[in-house]
Parts: structure tokens; sequence; C-alpha cells
């Protein structure tokens, strides 16, 4: 048996443990605790990637014998009497499409604490939160018991709520509890739709109600007249219930994505949160959402899923064509960030719903490259609201011969996140489209006016970024602070640095050799593709 | 060519020294502390000449080598990364790798002086090393990551300098224009992609390739894997085609380009008249047999309309270098028009011929800038130093200079003895042949083509006259420094006819023409003797128009005033327009998105919430008056009845008697009388 | 012979004015005389209803006895009235109210 999972997971708790027994007047020392944790997470993950075995034999997905470092551990087990007995495990596990998360999971964490400098005010409580936090993600990635994972992922409010509403901005309180109504709203309907999985799979080896996700991947484990059976197909409110189960889910998941329409949280969260927590946001909270939709969405309700195709691919077409319009709108750096996010999204949204290898790869590069890039962009930003407290675009001009160092950075993630070639995202968002277009051949799920409608989106994110650039940072010096700006706006410093310049190597390693991720998870789309379409 | 030969192995490391050496040098600079960088970069570009002339020397004419490494895989896809080298790549490799390093020596001088000079090399090692790598690429994938990055060096070096408004907006402009186009070449990839399944050059367009062996039978295009209708193999083909488009600034999206000239001329002479816009017309080379018919004629219409109005923009302005960029967008239009008649080798020609003129050009347009701009520093004059209309009488300050610049404009112009001659004739005789298998518009190709070769020869000789003719506006105003009059020495040299052909007056022995097999127009007829001299003899009169016109102190003929006038020099309102139709729209789209998204979207979960907040209230209400209501009644009740047994209890003994009195009584009645 | 009733009637009377007395007098002596008229009245049924039992005299035993307990009574009631006067400064019962809490 090996525990390296949920070592990864629980070390931060306990990091965090030992940060609420310190006595304050080690508050100085808290962020370092933290630090390292992210620090020997960020070695474990690498350790894992290293170790990971790609090879088709263990792809993954819906065989749990195919998964690695699996940890089974019977959890809670209850004579419920007449309804049989309630069988949790503690499961875990990865495969090629959790194991990319692990390491971009540990990466922004370290980023996000190094960011947690500009924290001033009750240290103890902020960086327990932040542990929590990460241990809440760390385990979304690796359960495999839908009960574990649902605790996993509300764990995840908890403190993010805390995160926004304490050490926000002006309007924290507001965006917090927008925040955790939205999400909410989209979970306690999955709870719902928990309980009837599980009352309709039966563990076939214990003959048990059974939590196991993997197991309910497989139609053979359906009770026959269940409500989510396969072969029952029931109704619920007039539509099958296999259908709105998946509506459900994906709803609950698209929120944390986000998709237009649901997306109004993010501007908000994002503008109010403080640098580390949108920096955890954009980089791991929306992947999260995405990959939930991969892993549950698609792989338990997979009819489901080919009947709403088109309809996901448009919800990711509409995503990237209006949050790259809303972008250019914005006059706040922040929010035309937040809002680039969602246009950067609706690619995972357009190359998921191809349900094409190319697509699905893209897809899952697209979520690495934007986890981080986007945690590298919310940092410059931050970088610069906490030099002057200000981040309105309109205020700064010719930035670039203040900071070039600065100014460099923001070019290459800018131009990252454009989309130029040699930088993960161009990868990431060409194969999304390319399993777009090919899907109307492969499989005939998606028109081939959406990936061209998507496309579109690059040329948008090309006017808005470099608009911008154009107005922040080029031209003659004129800031709207005057001289006491000039003082206050140092350019990079070391430990900036040791933020930035990973984040940007990662994004060009991923750009020119794709094949680091793509390699490693290759037989799990393959198998997804598999179990997806046939 | 036996003397040298190398394996293809060998060939490979060479033109990957050739690719990446370049690179390194923007490596080197980027990342060390605030070197200069100029030995470097021009060393490092050396390297890069001599390993492409030598890959050059062995592959001309030889059999194209392909290597490739397997780059990535995507499900069972494998997709390899790899080297092409066949007459096109070697060719544009030494015409890049050759220009550059003589833009590069020439810089020394130009940019002296300039606080960021160490980035003004790392862009241009850069650039370089993306030109390289997009012609050497076997891959459409690489080709296009290349393209990109081209797009990309040239944003750096519009924008160089970056505190000028108008230099970091034309920067935007041209990256944007340049993603419009690479939106079109995306598309095109995904049609290939879905079509074929892979990326690969050599199997895609190869003789027997998979577009080759790809049947189209009742308007389905039928590959190997899969089929899809027959407009899709149309659409790719313009698709590809935008995105060249973009690159060579073909009408529509040709306006970057005039706007570009605000970078350093140095990097106008090399990115946006030699190299970069050659990449569209290098990447039609590329994959010409994907175009079918309908995709040929609109190549051909948007090239011949290109080299009409750019030309016609070109008669009027009065910039130096926007004359030359309208020039180089008239000249690519020439190129391209002749790749949709399929004059596939005449093409290439002039392309290799217009990289050395054009760079002449604007070298020796630089070294007049460069001087006056001294000059004016020097004298803390002010006036524009790009103004053709501030210059004159330069042939006897600046000699070399002036010599070379008739050279280039000859050249230009297509006099004989020149290599533009040859070239030009190349592709008016071609289109002329071409014609006459048409009907229909088809027949005014040729014409509108020799049309705009007469504006050429005009703009261009009034450009020559206003500049170094009539009386000189400054005194002590001299000759460029020798390090870059010698680059233009050679440019000139480059111009003549004897790089290109042995025979002044003939293209049909050009080495190039030669070394795209069976492109060339065999035979001689009456069109190849006609065409040249009738075309020479009306550009000498034309000439002899300009010079009475601008030259010497004739009196100005042509009004600077009127329709036509007004409508050449805005460049046909085509800014105005694009501001008008896309810029403004789309802005305005946004904004009205943002206020939908605030309004609407948020509005709609505001709502919500307020809703939830009324009803709460309500709640409330409730609760508080109806449930609590019940609940506090009682407890009121219960204390009024409190209040009232109080009474009783009043603490004097009289009052207890009296209450115990009256209970007895109370009850005695009760027991008894009731 | 005196019929009963005639007792009985003064008895009632005498209790009524005791009982007048005790509720509605501002005096305690006087409130303690009007007890005394109660009493009273209860000796005198005893007196009365003595006749009934003439062999054991016990109705005229129970009056010496409570007319016993009377005098005890008044001696008793007087002390307190007395330590009243001294704790309140008065012995009107109106004034003292202290047994309310």
């Amino acid at each position: 048996m090996n525990y390296i999972l949920s070592i990864l997971i629980f070390l931060p708790l306990i990091a965090a443990l030992v940060i609420i027994l310190l006595p304050s007047g080690f508050r100085e020392r808290f962020k370092y605790i933290a630090l390292g944790t992210s620090i020997v997470q960020f070695f474990i993950s690498v350790y894992i990637y290293l170790n990971f075995n790609s090879s088709a034999a263990f792809a993954g997905i819906n065989r749990e014998s195919q998964f690695q470092l699996v940890e089974k551990m019977s959890w809670i087990r209850l004579d419920l009497g007449s309804i049989g007995k309630l069988e949790i495990d503690y499961l875990l596990g990865i495969d090629g499409l959790s194991m990319p998360f692990l390491i971009l999971s540990a990466l922004v964490m370290f980023v996000a604490t190094l960011a947690s400098w500009e924290i001033k005010t009750n240290l103890k409580a902020f960086f327990a939160l932040l542990l929590l936090l990460n241990t809440a993600i760390m385990g979304v990635f690796c359960s495999l018991d839908f009960f574990l994972f649902y605790i996993f992922y509300e764990l995840m409010l908890l403190p993010l709520y805390f995160l926004i509403g304490m050490w926000g901005g002006v309007r924290r309180e507001y965006a917090a509890i927008k925040f955790f109504l939205y999400t909410l709203f989209g979970s306690v309907f999955m709870l719902l739709i928990i309980i009837g999985l599980y009352f309709s799979v039966l563990n076939p080896a214990t003959g048990n109600h059974t939590f196991n996700m993997i197991l309910m991947m497989d139609p053979a484990n359906y009770l026959g007249s269940s409500i989510f059976s396969t072969v029952a197909s029931q109704n619920l409110l007039g539509i099958s219930a296999r259908l709105l189960a998946f509506i459900v889910l994906f709803v609950a998941f698209a929120i944390k994505v986000p998709i237009v329409p649901l997306h109004t949280w993010l501007p908000d969260a994002h503008v109010e949160a403080p640098t580390p927590v949108s920096i955890i946001l954009a980089g791991l909270l929306l992947k999260v959402g995405g990959y939930g939709i991969l892993r549950i969405c698609y792989s338990i309700f997979p009819d489901a899923a080919i009947q709403s195709a088109w309809w996901i691919g448009l919800i990711g077409v509409v995503s990237i064509l209006y949050g790259a319009l809303n972008a250019l709108a914005q006059t706040d750096l922040k929010r035309l960030i937040a809002y680039s996010s969602v246009s950067h999204m609706g690619f995972v949204l357009l190359g998921i719903a191809s349900g094409t290898t190319e697509g699905v790869s893209g897809a899952v590069l697209q979520m690495i490259s934007h986890g981080g890039l986007s945690a590298m962009l919310f940092f410059l930003v931050g970088m610069l609201y906490n030099r002057v407290h200000d981040r309105e675009i309109a205020n700064f001009r010719g930035l670039a011969l203040v900071m070039p160092q600065y100014t460099a950075f923001v070019m290459i993630a800018f131009f990252a996140s454009l989309g130029l070639p040699g930088f993960s995202a161009f990868m990431a968002e060409a194969f999304s489209l390319i399993g777009a277009f090919t899907s109307q051949e492969v499989n005939g799920l998606l028109p081939r006016w959406m990936a061209i409608g998507g496309s579109v989106g690059i040329l948008l994110s090309a006017a808005y970024f470099l608009w911008t650039l154009q107005r922040m940072f080029f031209g003659q010096t004129r800031l709207k602070g005057g001289d006491v700006w000039l003082t206050r706006l140092r350019d990079v410093n070391i430990r900036e640095k040791f933020a930035l310049v990973p984040l940007a190597i990662v994004a060009i390693a991923l750009g020119i050799f794709p094949s680091l991720i793509f390699s490693k998870m290759n037989a799990s789309v393959l198998a997804f593709i598999q179990l997806v379409s046939g | 060519m036996e003397v040298l030969s190398f394996s293809a192995n060998a060939l490979c490391l060479l033109s990957i020294i050739a690719v990446a050496f370049p690179f390194l040098s923007f490596l080197t600079i980027m990342l060390g502390r605030k070197s200069p960088g100029s030995a470097i970069s021009i060393f490092n570009t050396s390297i890069s000449f001599i390993s492409s002339i030598l890959v050059f020397i062995s592959v001309w004419n030889g059999e194209p080598v392909q290597q490739q490494v397997e780059w990535f895989s995507i499900g069972s896809n494998v997709f390899s990364a790899g080297i092409l080298l066949n007459n096109l790549s070697v060719l544009m490799m030494v015409l890049v790798s050759g220009i550059s390093v003589l833009v590069h020596i020439y810089s020394i001088s130009y940019m002296k002086g300039d606080i960021n000079i160490h980035k003004y090399w790392a862009y241009l090692g850069l650039f370089c090393f993306s030109m390289m790598g997009l012609v050497v690429s076997d891959s459409l994938l690489l080709i296009y990551m290349f393209w990109e990055l081209v797009g990309f060096s040239s944003y750096l070096l519009i924008g160089f300098w970056f505190t000028k408004d108008a230099a970091s907006q034309a920067a935007k402009k041209a990256f944007i224009m340049n993603r419009i186009g690479d939106i079109g070449f995306l598309t095109g990839l995904m049609i290939i992609y879905s079509q074929f399944g892979t990326f690969d050059i050599v199997k895609l367009f190869g003789s027997g390739g998979m577009i080759d062996s790809a049947s189209i039978v009742d308007g389905i295009w039928i590959s190997a894997s899969t089929e899809m209708p027959v407009i899709w193999l149309t659409i790719a083909g313009i698709a590809f085609f935008m995105g060249a488009m973009a690159k060579s600034a073909q009408f529509p999206l040709h306006t970057w380009l005039p706007d570009a000239m605000e970078g350093p001329t140095s990097v106008s002479a090399l990115i946006h008249a030699a190299t970069m816009v050659a990449a569209g017309v290098f990447l039609l080379g590329r994959i010409y047999p994907l175009f079918d018919s309908v995709a040929l004629n609109i190549i051909t219409i948007i090239g011949v309309l290109t080299a009409f109005i750019a030309a016609t923009i070109a008669l009027t302005q009065n910039d130096i270098k926007r004359i030359l960029a309208y020039s180089t967008i008239s000249q690519l239009g020439f190129i391209i028009a002749a790749m949709g008649i399929g004059a596939y080798g005449e093409s290439i020609f002039h392309l290799a011929t217009h990289a050395f003129f054009k760079c002449l050009l604007f070298l020796a347009a630089g070294a007049v800038i460069h001087q006056l701009h001294h000059h004016k520093e020097q004298h803390n004059m002010e006036f524009d130093h790009q103004d053709i209309r501030m210059m004159g009488g330069l042939r006897k300050q600046m000699p070399v200079t002036f010599i070379a610049m008739c050279i280039a404009a000859a050249a230009l112009a297509g006099l004989p003895f020149t290599s533009g001659f040859l070239s030009k004739d190349a592709i008016l005789i071609t289109s002329f042949e071409w014609a006459e298998g048409y009907h229909g518009f088809k027949k005014l190709v040729p014409y509108i083509l020799t049309l705009t070769s007469w504006l050429t020869v005009f703009y261009i000789a009034r450009l020559i006259f206003k500049v170094f003719f009539g009386k000189s506006r400054y005194t002590d105003l001299h000759e460029a420094p020798t390090s870059m009059t010698r680059i233009l020495m050679i440019l000139s040299f480059g111009s003549l006819f004897i790089l290109f052909s042995f025979n002044p007056l003939s293209y049909d022995g050009s080495w190039i023409l030669k070394g795209f097999a069976g492109a060339g127009v065999k035979g001689f007829d009456r069109l190849h003797l006609f065409i040249p001299a009738i075309v020479t003899v009306i550009s000498l009169a034309i000439i002899f128009i300009a010079y009475k016109v601008y030259g010497g102190r004739a009196v100005q003929t042509f009004p600077e005033k009127g329709l036509l006038y007004r409508f050449s020099n805005r460049a046909w309102y085509f800014d105005s327009l694009y501001d008008f139709l896309f810029v403004r729209s789309t802005t305005a789209l946004s904004r009205l998105s943002y206020k939908f998204d605030k309004l609407v979207v948020d509005g709609l979960v505001n709502l919500l919430a307020t809703l939830t907040n009324i009803i709460s209230e309500v709640a409330d209400w409730f609760d508080r008056n109806i449930v609590d209501g019940l609940v506090n009644g009682l407890a009121t009740l219960a204390r009024k009845t409190g209040d009232f047994a109080r009474q009783f209890q009043s603490g004097k003994l009289q009052h207890y008697l009296l209450t115990m009195l009256t209970l007895v009584v109370t009850f005695f009645i009760l027991t008894y009388f009731i | 012979m005196i019929p009963l009733s005639h007792f009985m009637l003064i008895s009632a009377a005498l209790f009524c004015i005791g009982l007048y007395a005790v509720l509605t007098k501002r005096n305690a002596i006087q409130v303690l005389i009007g007890i005394e008229f109660m009493i009273n009245a209860a000796i005198l049924n005893f007196v009365a209803f003595g006749r009934f039992d003439r062999i054991a005299g016990g109705g005229q035993m129970f009056a010496l006895f409570a007319i016993v307990l009377a005098a005890a009574g008044v001696a008793v009631a007087l002390a307190i009235i007395l330590n009243v006067y001294k704790h309140f400064r008065t012995i009107n019962p109106d004034k003292i109210d202290t047994l309310k809490d």
C-alpha cells in the first residue's frame, strides 16, 4: 500500500494545525511554513509525475485496477436495515487525467503562497485557511469515491468564503456571498444526484449500494429498475432521468468553470479577492470545474453527454466570444483578466464537447496552461496593486520606462495568454479548435462553424491584450499618482521573480514540448474517448 | 553541384545551425547583462548566412531533403517536427539570411546611440530565427508557429520606439491584422487536419501526396480516410490565402504595412520589404497544390487589385517611407497575382529580385533620413525629416546614395539591365499568355498589371526627382557613413541583372526560373519581344514627364487637390473605413456586451438576490407579526393575569383578610346556594 | 326562656362588628379590639350552645378555655404591636406592607 497521495493531501492540513497551535509570536514564520509545505508538495507531485506509468495498461478512467497509487480503505460502513448497508470508501487514485492537475495545484499553491507576502492582518487564520484550501483541492483531484469527492469539493468553499470575505477589497462581503451562493447552488443539486446514483448502483463484489465513481461508470452495475439505470430509461420531470442528472451535474461544475451565463460571480470574486486567492481561484478552482465535467459528468453519463454535446459546444463558443468581448470593454485590469478567463475556459468546453482525442487533450492542456498563466497574470496585477493600490488601466501609461522587467513579464504573460506559438496556450487552443473542427467527421457531434467561431476568440484576445499593453505600458510615462507613484513603482524583486519565472518556464516548456503532458495522458484520453463514444 | 555535397544529416545540422544561431543571439542578449550585442548578433547572423549558402549549394536543383523527429502525439496520432529542404526553402534561406546580414551591418551605424540598442539586436535575432524556422519547417503546424513568431518579432520591432504613441499603435495594428490572417491560416490547418490527419508538407503536397490522391466525386472531397463537401477545399485554399494576405499585406488586409513604417528604417527594409512580407508568398508556394480554380481566381483578383490600389496610393504620398511601403504592397500584389495565374516560378523570381531592390530602396531612404535627422539635431531645426517635400537636390551631397537609389528605382520601374526588368517582364508576359485562354474579367488582368507598372514608374520617378533633383535646401549635408554606403553598393549589385541571368534582356536564362522546373514559359513568340519593348518605351516616356513635372525648376502641373488626389492621398480611406466598420463597431459591441453582462446577466442574478430578499422580508414580517405575535400574545395574557393577581398581594394585612373573607364567602355561597 | 336564635343573632352581630373593625380600622389596637369582638362572639356561641350539654358542661368548659386563650392572645398581640411600633414608628396597618415580598 502506498500512502503518497494521502501525504500529498493531508500535509497542508498538518501544517495548518501546526500554524494554529503555534503562538502568535511566530506570526512572521507562518508564511514560511506554508511555503515549505507547497514546495514539499511540489516535489512530491514531480516525483509522482516522473514515476507515472503512461502505458495503455494504466489508462485508468473506468477501470479501478488501472489507476495508480490507489489507496482504498473502507471508511464508513453502516447497516441501515431495509435499505442495505451504507458503503463509503476512502478511495484515492490517479490516472492520466488527474495527474497533471496535481503538479499544477502544487505549483499554483506555491505561487499563491509567495503572493501572500502582501497579507498583513490576521496571519494565523489566513495561512491556516489557505492550507485547508490546499488540502481540499488536492483531495478533489485524487478522490475516486463520489462521497469523498463531494466532501473535498464542499470543503473548498469554506476557506474561500472566509479568504475573500475577510481579506478582500471594498465590496468583499458582496463578492464572497455571491461566490458562495452561486457554487452552493450547483452543489446542492449535485448532492441529490449523488444520492440518486447511490441507490442506483450496486457494488458487484459486496452487493451493497456504493459511492464508488468507477463502479458508477459501468452500466452493468446499475439496478435494472433504478432511476438512473440505462436500461430502464426512467423519466423525471418529462425528460430522461440520466439526461437530467447529467445536466444538473454539468451545471454544478459549469458554474465553477464558469460558463456564460453562469459566470457573473467570477469577475466580482476575482476583483475583490486578495491576490493569492485570485490566483487560486483562477488557477485551480476553475479547473476543478473542467476536471469534474470530464471525470464525473462525461464518465458517468456518457450517453447524456453525447446527447448534449451540441449545446456544450455552443456554450463553449459563446463563452469564448462573450468573455473576450467583455474583456475588451474593461477599464480595470483585474476585471479584464477575469473576463479573459471566461473566454479561455470556453476553449476547454469546446474541446471536451468535441469528443475527439485532439479536443479532449487540448482541453486538458488548456486547463493546465491557463492555470499557470492566469496565476501569472493575477500575480502581476497584484504586484501593481500592491505598490500603488490602483488597477485602473487609464491611470497608467508608459510603465515600460518605469518598470522594464515587470513589463517584460507582463509581455510574456500577455502573449502567452493570447496564444502566441511557443507558449502552452497556443498548443492547447489550437488542438481544442482542431478537435472541435474534426468532430463533424469523427463523430458528428459539433458542426464545423463552431471551431471557426471559436478561432475568432483568438483574434479578440489579441485585441484586448495588445490594447492594454499599448495603453498601460507604452508611450511616454504618465501616471495618475505622479511622482509618488514613480517612487513606489519599484521593479520586480527577488521573491516575485521566484514566483514568475517558474510559471513562465512552464508555459514555454509546455508550448514547445507539449508531449510533457500529452505523453502522460494519451492512454487515459484514449480510454476516455472509448468510454464516451462507445 | 558536385563540388560540395553533404549527407542529409549534415545538411539538416547546417540548416539547424542557420536557424538556431540568430536565436542564440536573442537569448544571450536578453538574458545577459546590458551588453550592446552588436558583435554577437552580426557574428551569429553571418554563421547563419554561411550555413545557408552551404545548404543552398548542395540542395539547389538536387534531391529535396527531409528529416524529422517525433514531436508529440495525441491519442494515436503522431506529430513530427522536421526540416524540409527543397529549392523553395533553400532559396528563401539564402535570401533571408543574406539580407539580414546586410541589414545587421547597416544597423550598426543607423541605430548608433539608441539606449535600447541591445533589445534591437535581440529582436532582430528573434526575427531571423523565426523567419529561418518558417522556411525550413516541414510541417504546417510548425510553419504556423514560426509564422506567428515572425509576426511577434515584427510587433516588437515596429514598436521598438515604444514611447512614441504612433509606433506602439502601429505595432498593435500590425499584430492584430496579422491575427485576422492567422485565423484563416488556422482554419486551413483545421480543414487539412480533419481531412488528412497530418500536417506533414511532403506527405500532403509532395508529388503523389495526399492532396493529389484525394479525389472529388459529386461535390464530395474524398481523402484516404474521410470525406467532406468540396466547398471545404475551396475554403481551405481561401483560408490559407487569408493568412498570406495578412502577412504579405494584400488588400483588404494591407493597411498595417504603411503604419509599420514607424519602426526603424533598417527594420522596414529587412522585415517589411524583403523578408517577412515574402512569407505569405512562401506559404502559397508551399501549399500550391491545394488551390483549386476558385481559390486561384480569388488570389489573382486580390493580387491585381492590391497592385493597382497600392500603386495609385503611392502616387500622392509625401512620406518617403510610406511611398516605399505602398510600393511594396503593390509589388507583392504583382507577386501574388503571378501565383494566382499559375506563374509559380516567375512569382518566386520576382520575390527574390524585389527583396534586393526594395531592401536597397529602403536602406537608401534610410541613409537620407539618417543624415537629415542628424542635420536637424545639429542645427536644432524642426521639420519632418521623412517628408520628400522637405528634401531636394541631394544628389550632389549624397552621390553614392543617389546612384544606389537610382539603380533600385530602375529595377522597381523595370528598366532594362536591372533585375526588376527580368522578373517583371516574366510576370507580365506570362499574364498575357495566360489571359489568352480566357474571357471576361480575366482578359483585364494583364492590362491592369501593365498599367500598374507604369504607375510604378511614375511614383518612383517622382520620388527620385523630388528627393535628389532640384535645389538643395540644406548646406553641409553629408554622405552617410561608409558602413552604410558599402551595404548600399552591395545591394545595388544585387539589383542588377547579372546576379540572376546572364542575358540582360531575357528572363528565360534565369537560374531561379530554371530552378522551379516546369513553371517557366517556354517558346519565343511575339509577346516576348513586343511587351518588353512597349512597356519600356512608355516607361521612359513617363520618366521624362515626371522629370518635367518634378525635376529641376519645373512648374507644378499636378494640382494637389480634387477628389481623386484626396482619395489617393488618404489611401482610399481604408483606415477610416476600417476604423468605422471594425474598430469602432467592435469596441461598441464590447461595451454593449459588457452592459448586457452587467445589467442583464448580472442583473438577473442580483434580481434573484433582491427577490429572495423581498421574500425573506415578507417572511420576516409574517414571522414577527403573526407567528411570533401568537407567542407574544400568550405571554401578554399571562402577564396581564399576573398583574391582576398581583393586586391581591398588597402586603397589607387587612387586604389579605378581606380576600380571605371574600373567598370564604364565595365558597360558602357556591357550596350552599348553587 | 330566651330562644337560641337571639343569642345567635347577637353573636353574629358581634362577629360582624369585629370583622368590620378588623378590616377597616387604621389602628392596630382597634383591629385587636375587633379581633376580641370576634372571639367573644364565638365564646357567646359556646355559652349559648352549652345548654344542650348540661351533664358535661362542654360549652362552659370551652368558653372558659377560649377566654384564657384570648387573654393570652391579647398579651402576645399587644407585644407584637409594641414591636411593630418600635420598628415602623406606626401602628397603622395600611402603612405596613412588607408582607408582600
